[in-house]
C-alpha cells in the first residue's frame, strides 16, 4: 500500500476508464439528469455518497460472508440487495432528518439503486482488490478509494456535460440531434479528449 | 394470437428498447466491440428478461405494493446470477470478454423497466412475449451496433475480412466510439422519423 | 428585403470588421508558420494544407446546402479549421488522412452544434484527437526535417519520453524549426510572426496565450526533473505544439471563456494539463488534450466568471 499505488487509482478512475465516458457505467442517469447544472449536481453529490458507502459495505459482506461461506457466487444478489436496502435506508433516515435535503436529492435515490454505477464499482473492486479468493493487502482502503475515485469521475463528467448542455440550449442545433443524440456525440468528444491521459505513469 | 404477436413485434421496432426508449445502454455500448459480444449479451439479457417477465407476472398478485421494485430485483439477480455461471460454465471466452457486465444486466434499466411497467400488470403469456420481443429487439439493436464498430474498428465482421486495404479506424473499438456511433445512429433514426411526418 | 431592418440592442457603434475579415486575417496569420513548414519538410507539407482546406470548405458547403442555412463556407473560419487541422499533422501522412480529418473536424466538431459560432470544442481539435486515437501509426511516424526522402525521425518530446538525451538539438534549431514534428508547430520564429499580427489587429489578447505558456514552463521547470526545480523549461517551450496551440488553438473564438478572468483560468489549465500530459502522460505531447478538455470546460468557467452586471447580484 503506497502513494503511487493511490494516484494510479485516482488517475484511471477519474480519468482514463471514467465511470461514465470510458465504462459507460451510470450512463442513463448521466444522458437524462446532465440538461442542467443543479440537479447534475445534486445527483453526482447523491451518486458519490452511495458509491463510497456502499464500496465499503460490499467489501465486508463479501471479506466475512461470502468468502468464509464459499457463497460467492451468491456476489450479485447479495450486493444488489445491500445497496438496496442501504439506499432506502439512506433515503428515510434523510427524510426524517432533513427534509430540504431530501427535497435536495431525495428524488434521485430510488433511481441510484439501479445505477449501475453503484454496482459496477462494487464488482469492479471485487475483481481488482481480491485475488484467488483472498483480499490483497490494503484492498478494503484501495476499495473505499476507488469509490471515491469513481464518485469524482462521476461528478467531473456530470458537471462539464451539463454546463456545456446548458449552453446549448441557445444553439442552432439541427433537429435530427437534439438532445439524446448529440449528448452522446459531446460525450464520444469527451471521452476522446480525456484519452490524453492514457498511458499515465508517475 | 394476433395479440401477442403485437406484443412480440413492438419490442423490435416501434419501442426497441436501445433507440426508441433509450434504456440499457451501458452494456450496449460497453460490449458491443464485437458481434461475437453483442450476440453473447443479447442473448443473456434476453434470457434475464424473459424469465423475470414470466416469474414477475406470475407472482404479481402476492407481491405488496410497497416493496414490488425489492422483489423485482430480487427476481431478476436470480436469473442473472444463473446466466453467469452458465457463461463462466460454458463459454469462458465469452464471460472474460463480457466482464463485470453481465452482473450488471441486473440493473439493466430494460429488465426492470420492463417488470414495473409491464409484467406486473399483464398475465403470464403477454409478459413472455413482451420479454421475448424486448429481447429480441436489444439483440438486433446490439448487433448493429457491434456491426458498425467491428466493421469500422478492424476491419472485420465476425472475424472475416471483407473490404482489403481498408484501414480500421481503432476509435471505433474504444468507447469513444461506441458513444459517436449510438449518437450518430440515434440522429440517424430521429431524421428518418422526422422525414416521414 | 427583410434582411435590411436589423433590430438590435445597443450600443449602436458600427465597425468595418466583420467575421469573415477577422477569420481571413487569423487564416492569413498562419501562413508564415505554413511556409516555413514547406521549406522545413518540402511539398509534402503544401499538399497535406491544401487537400485539408479544401476538405473543410466542401464539408462545410454541403452541411449549409443540406441543413438549408445561408452559405458561409467561405467566409474563412472552415479554412482555419482545415489550416489547423493540417499543422497539427505529420508532414508525410497518405492525403486521405488529412480529408477524412477535416470532414470530421467540421461535422462532428462544428456542424452538428449548428454551425459557425455555436461550436464547444476546437474543430481542428477534435479531428486531430480523432485522427490519433485512429491511425496513431501514421500521427506519430514523422519526417526528419530538410530530408526529401521518408526518413522517420522522432520529435524531441518522443525522444525525451524515451528518456534519450538531447544534446545535439539546440535551442536554436528548435526557434527555427529544425527537428521532426508535425507541419505547423516547428518552426516557433513563424509561428511567433502571425501571433504578433494577431496581437497587433487586437484579434487575441495576452491572457490565454501567456498564462497558458507560462503555466506550462512553470510546471516543467518545478517537475521536469528527478530533482524539483531543475526542469529545462525552455526546451519545454520551445518543442511540441505549445506555441502553435498556445496562439492559435486555444484562443478560438468561440470556445474559450468570454472574460479576462475566464481566459486567465482556461490557460492556466491549459498550462497545467500539458505539461502534466507531458511528464507523466502516455503520449508525448498534450496540448491538444489539454486544449479540448479545457474547452468542455468553458461553459463552466464562463458561469463562474461572468461580469456583475452593475447593480445585480
Amino acid at each position: 500500500m503506497n502513494l503511487q499505488e493511490f494516484l494510479t487509482i485516482f488517475i484511471s478512475a477519474v480519468f482514463i476508464y471514467n465511470v461514465i465516458l470510458s465504462r459507460f457505467l451510470g450512463l442513463c442517469s448521466f444522458i437524462a439528469i446532465s440538461k442542467e447544472t443543479r440537479p447534475a449536481l445534486a445527483m453526482s453529490s447523491a451518486v458519490m455518497f452511495v458509491i463510497v458507502m456502499s464500496s465499503a459495505i460490499t467489501w465486508f459482506v463479501y471479506r466475512f460472508l461470502l468468502i468464509p461461506f464459499n457463497l460467492t457466487y451468491l456476489r450479485t444478489i447479495s450486493f444488489i440487495l445491500v445497496i438496496a436496502a442501504f439506499v432506502q435506508f439512506v433515503e428515510m433516515v434523510i427524510r426524517k432528518v432533513s427534509p430540504q435535503l431530501y427535497r435536495a436529492f431525495g428524488i434521485y435515490l430510488p433511481l441510484i439503486t439501479v445505477n449501475c454505477a453503484v454496482l459496477g464499482v462494487a464488482v469492479l473492486n471485487i475483481d481488482m482488490f481480491f485475488m484467488n479468493g483472498k483480499a490483497v493487502a490494503g484492498s478494503f482502503y484501495y476499495s473505499v478509494f476507488q469509490g471515491v475515485c469513481v464518485g469524482l469521475g462521476y461528478t467531473l463528467a456530470m458537471l462539464l456535460m451539463s454546463g456545456i448542455r446548458e449552453r446549448l440550449e441557445l444553439c442552432n442545433i439541427p433537429r435530427s440531434l437534439k438532445d439524446f443524440p448529440l449528448a452522446f456525440i459531446i460525450a464520444s468528444i469527451l471521452s476522446l479528449s480525456f484519452m490524453g491521459f492514457s498511458g499515465f505513469k508517475f | 394470437m394476433k395479440n401477442f404477436i403485437k406484443e412480440f413485434t413492438k419490442g423490435i421496432i416501434r419501442e426497441n428498447p436501445t433507440f426508441v426508449l433509450v434504456l440499457g445502454l451501458c452494456p450496449t455500448l460497453a460490449v458491443s466491440v464485437s458481434v461475437v459480444n453483442g450476440i453473447g449479451m443479447g442473448i443473456a439479457a434476453t434470457f434475464v428478461l424473459l424469465g423475470s417477465s414470466l416469474i414477475v407476472s406470475l407472482v404479481r398478485d402476492f407481491i405488496p405494493d410497497k416493496i414490488r421494485i425489492p422483489c423485482y430485483i430480487v427476481i431478476i439477480a436470480t436469473f442473472v446470477t444463473i446466466a453467469e455461471l452458465c457463461m463462466k460454465a460454458y463459454s469462458p471466452v465469452l464471460d472474460r470478454a463480457l466482464g463485470i457486465y453481465v452482473p450488471l444486466i441486473v440493473v439493466n434499466c430494460i429488465v426492470l423497466g420492463r417488470a414495473e411497467a409491464f409484467a406486473c400488470k399483464n398475465n403470464f403469456r403477454s409478459s413472455f412475449c413482451d420479454g421475448l420481443g424486448m429481447g429480441v429487439g436489444f439483440t438486433l439493436a446490439l448487433i448493429l451496433i457491434s456491426a458498425i464498430r467491428e466493421f469500422l474498428g478492424s476491419g472485420r465482421i465476425l472475424g472475416h475480412t471483407l473490404i482489403k486495404g481498408f484501414e480500421p479506424v481503432f476509435v471505433f473499438g474504444m468507447p469513444s466510439g461506441a458513444l459517436l456511433v449510438i449518437g450518430l445512429l440515434l440522429g440517424f433514426f430521429n431524421l428518418l422519423k422526422n422525414r416521414k411526418t | 428585403m427583410k434582411n435590411n431592418l436589423i433590430v438590435s440592442g445597443s450600443p449602436h457603434i458600427h465597425k468595418e470588421e466583420s467575421i469573415s475579415r477577422i477569420m481571413w486575417t487569423v487564416a492569413a496569420s498562419l501562413v508564415p508558420a505554413g511556409i516555413a513548414g514547406v521549406i522545413i519538410f518540402g511539398l509534402d507539407a503544401l499538399w497535406v494544407t491544401l487537400v485539408a482546406v479544401i476538405a473543410a470548405v466542401l464539408t462545410e458547403l454541403v452541411f449549409e446546402i443540406w441543413g438549408k442555412k445561408k452559405i458561409t463556407a467561405l467566409d474563412g473560419s472552415a479554412v482555419i479549421t482545415g489550416i489547423i487541422l493540417a499543422f497539427n499533422l505529420p508532414p508525410n501522412v497518405p492525403l486521405w488522412l488529412p480529408i477524412v480529418g477535416a470532414v470530421f473536424s467540421i461535422a462532428i466538431g462544428k456542424q452538428v452544434f449548428g454551425g459557425i459560432g455555436q461550436n464547444i470544442f476546437n474543430p481542428a481539435l477534435v479531428g486531430r484527437v480523432f485522427l490519433m486515437a485512429s491511425w496513431p501509426k501514421y500521427m506519430t511516424t514523422f519526417a526528419k526535417p530538410f530530408s526529401c526522402d521518408a526518413v522517420t525521425g522522432a520529435t524531441p518530446l518522443a525522444l525525451l519520453k524515451e528518456g534519450k538525451l538531447l544534446e545535439h538539438i539546440s535551442y536554436l534549431d528548435l526557434f527555427l524549426g529544425k527537428r521532426g514534428g508535425c507541419i505547423g508547430e516547428v518552426c516557433i520564429l513563424a509561428l511567433l510572426v502571425g501571433a504578433a499580427i494577431l496581437l497587433i489587429r487586437g484579434y487575441i489578447t495576452w491572457h490565454i496565450p501567456a498564462t497558458y505558456i507560462f503555466t506550462t514552463a512553470a510546471f516543467t521547470y518545478i517537475f521536469g526533473a528527478p530533482q524539483l526545480f531543475g526542469g529545462d523549461w525552455l526546451f519545454h517551450i520551445l518543442s511540441g505544439g505549445l506555441i502553435l496551440g498556445a496562439f492559435f488553438m486555444a484562443t478560438d473564438y468561440v470556445a474559450t471563456p468570454l472574460t479576462a478572468r475566464g481566459q486567465l483560468i482556461f490557460g492556466v489549465g491549459c498550462g497545467l494539463l500539458t505539461a502534466i500530459i507531458r511528464l507523466w502522460g502516455g503520449y508525448p505531447e498534450g496540448a491538444s488534450y489539454a486544449i479540448l478538455m479545457m474547452n468542455a470546460a468553458t461553459p463552466f468557467i464562463d458561469r463562474y466568471t461572468k461580469n456583475r452586471i452593475y447593480g445585480t447580484r
